[in-house]
């Protein structure tokens, strides 16, 4: 299906989430609250979801169990896939990649680096196929562990190798779970303390409901919606901008393309002005033309005010 | 008269600001972080270290490809860190499959764009300065070699609040990370990024208070370069 710009519509993107904290602090019990949740419950955190806010949960003991569970027709009541935790799924799919090859391993069954290599591309292809082939919601859980650095506490992703930074690339939201004073808050922002991921427009810290007293576990529900709601508008907002950007530099190409010497340089110079630039389109065309004059061998005479033929560049 | 100021001064002042700066490490040979940044001040050229070759090669591989080049180098360094120059055709370079998809990010973009800004801060006028890797479509792209890169590496640099004031126009700033092999993105939008001012004024406090403001203003004016 080809779709116009104008036709972009996110509201009902599907989204990839990556929470993270220390252990204990709820992560669970958090990502229950998204949209008809299954839980993979990779490293029996099942157990500290309290009772009532519990939902059905895929138990697997092996990459291969899971991959062969994750099937669309056993899927069809859930609309968010949340993975508990990463650490456990990048250890099953480290046992995966070396049964599959025993080149992805090293003696004493440490990946090799070829094995980080594939793991990588399975964890691609892994998302990849519940995004877009099943069409869910993610949500990555993952550990953290706290580094002093410069005598700042900083937040850590608990992973293995270069899979910490990996598993940032495909999520569209994430953050971690801190505490501050009495409350629990998600903190999407970039700080010097870790490291967030978050869409344009929404709020950098969100305040997790205190569920003590009952109440509805859905505030990942509601961040969903508002993520949609904004990255909607947004993106709306950009394809505008976009647009007025790409007639700036399809006006501003063709009447550089016309200057062939100082006479036509002269008349069109006046003419770039007249440009409703957007974005950096004023920046980009401005040095196209300096490209084409110094092509031409051209230069501006500040005593005429005029571009004059000078030495060829 | 305006002084130069680049993302590079304030980076290597705040490395230099992080630790003791003036306390040795193990490598009694390793210059202090303060030394390195008095080089940057007194804009002295320094030796190219190992780690910044590999940022050259890359960059340039980067290019070379962009622009249909035959060849490009890579610096391979042995374990007493020697390096040893090695010419390869674009297509059999070690990092052209990383190096390609860096390219796919910021093909069509305009490359290495000078930009720069007159501002004034406490009665001192600054011209600011920046060299744009590549810009497109509201975007600018930094290309970043990096051997071990850790995601949020560049959250505390100088380079997105100094780009952003230069080119305020932008949606966004995107650095590109590669080791070689494998390529990251940190992207920071427009209303996640930091103003530079506050930066700027508390370097030129500290130089006062150290008295290296003349050396600052000696070796930075930005007559020449309006």
């Amino acid at each position: 299906m080809i779709k116009k710009p104008e036709d972009f519509d996110l509201g009902e993107k599907k989204i990839r989430m990556l929470l993270a904290g220390p252990p204990g602090i709820g992560k669970s019990t958090l990502a229950m609250s998204a949209p008809a949740p299954l839980l993979i419950d990779t490293d029996g955190g099942f157990d500290r979801v309290e009772f009532m806010y519990r939902k059905d949960r895929l138990v697997a003991t092996s990459y291969q169990e899971m991959l062969d569970d994750l099937q669309p027709q056993n899927l069809k009541d859930y609309q968010t896939l949340v993975i508990d935790t990463a650490g456990k799924m990048q250890a099953y799919m480290s046992a995966w990649a070396i049964a599959n090859d025993a080149k992805n391993g090293q003696r004493g069954g440490a990946l090799s680096q070829r094995g980080y290599g594939a793991i990588k591309r399975e964890f691609n292809r892994l998302i990849d196929y519940m995004f877009v082939t099943l069409q869910k919601n993610i949500i990555v859980i993952c550990h953290s562990v706290e580094e002093k650095e410069d005598d700042v506490v900083k937040q850590r992703l608990k992973l293995e190798g270069g899979f910490k930074n990996d598993v940032w690339e495909p999520m569209d939201l994430g953050g971690f779970i801190e505490i501050q004073g009495k409350d629990r808050v998600l903190s999407l922002a970039n700080t010097e303390k870790h490291f967030g991921k978050c869409t344009h427009g929404l709020k950098p810290a969100y305040l997790i409901p205190d569920l003590s007293a009952g109440g509805e576990n859905r505030f990942l529900t509601d961040l969903f919606a508002e993520y949609n709601a904004v990255n909607a508008a947004e993106a709306r907002q950009i394809e505008e901008a976009k647009a007025f950007y790409r007639a700036a530099m399809d006006g501003g190409r063709m009447l550089i393309s016309q200057v062939k010497d100082a006479d036509t340089a002269n008349e069109t110079f006046p003419l770039l002005g007249k440009l409703e630039h957007r974005l950096t389109s004023e920046r980009e065309i401005k040095a196209e033309w300096v490209m084409k004059m110094n092509e031409l061998g051209l230069i501006f005479d500040k005593a005429s005010g005029k571009y004059v033929q000078g030495v060829k560049a | 008269m305006a002084y130069l100021m680049t993302h590079s001064l304030l980076g290597a002042w705040l490395r230099s600001m992080k630790e003791n700066p003036f306390e040795e490490g193990d490598d009694p040979e390793k210059e202090t972080p303060m030394q390195e940044f008095l080089h940057v001040l007194r804009r002295e050229k320094t030796p190219t270290s190992p780690a910044m070759q590999s940022g050259i090669d890359f960059e340039d591989l980067v290019t070379a490809i962009l622009t249909g080049q035959p060849n490009a180098n890579y610096h391979s360094t042995s374990k007493d860190g020697t390096q040893t120059l090695k010419v390869y055709a674009v297509p059999e370079h070690p990092w052209f499959n990383a190096a390609s998809r860096v390219a796919e990010q910021i093909q069509g973009a305009k490359l290495q764009l000078v930009a720069k800004k007159p501002i004034v801060i406490e009665g001192m006028e600054f011209l600011l300065y920046g060299r744009l890797d590549a810009l497109k479509e509201g975007r600018i792209f930094d290309i970043k070699y990096s051997g071990s890169y850790e995601r949020g590496k560049f959250i505390e640099s100088t380079q997105h609040p100094m780009y952003y004031k230069l080119v305020p126009e932008i949606m966004n700033f995107t650095y590109i990370i590669s080791n070689g092999y494998d390529v990251w993105t940190e992207v920071y939008w427009f209303d996640q990024i930091p103003r530079i001012e506050p930066v700027i004024r508390d370097f030129i406090q500290w130089l006062q208070e150290v008295n290296l403001l003349e050396t600052y203003k000696q070796y930075w004016g930005a007559k020449d370069e309006r």
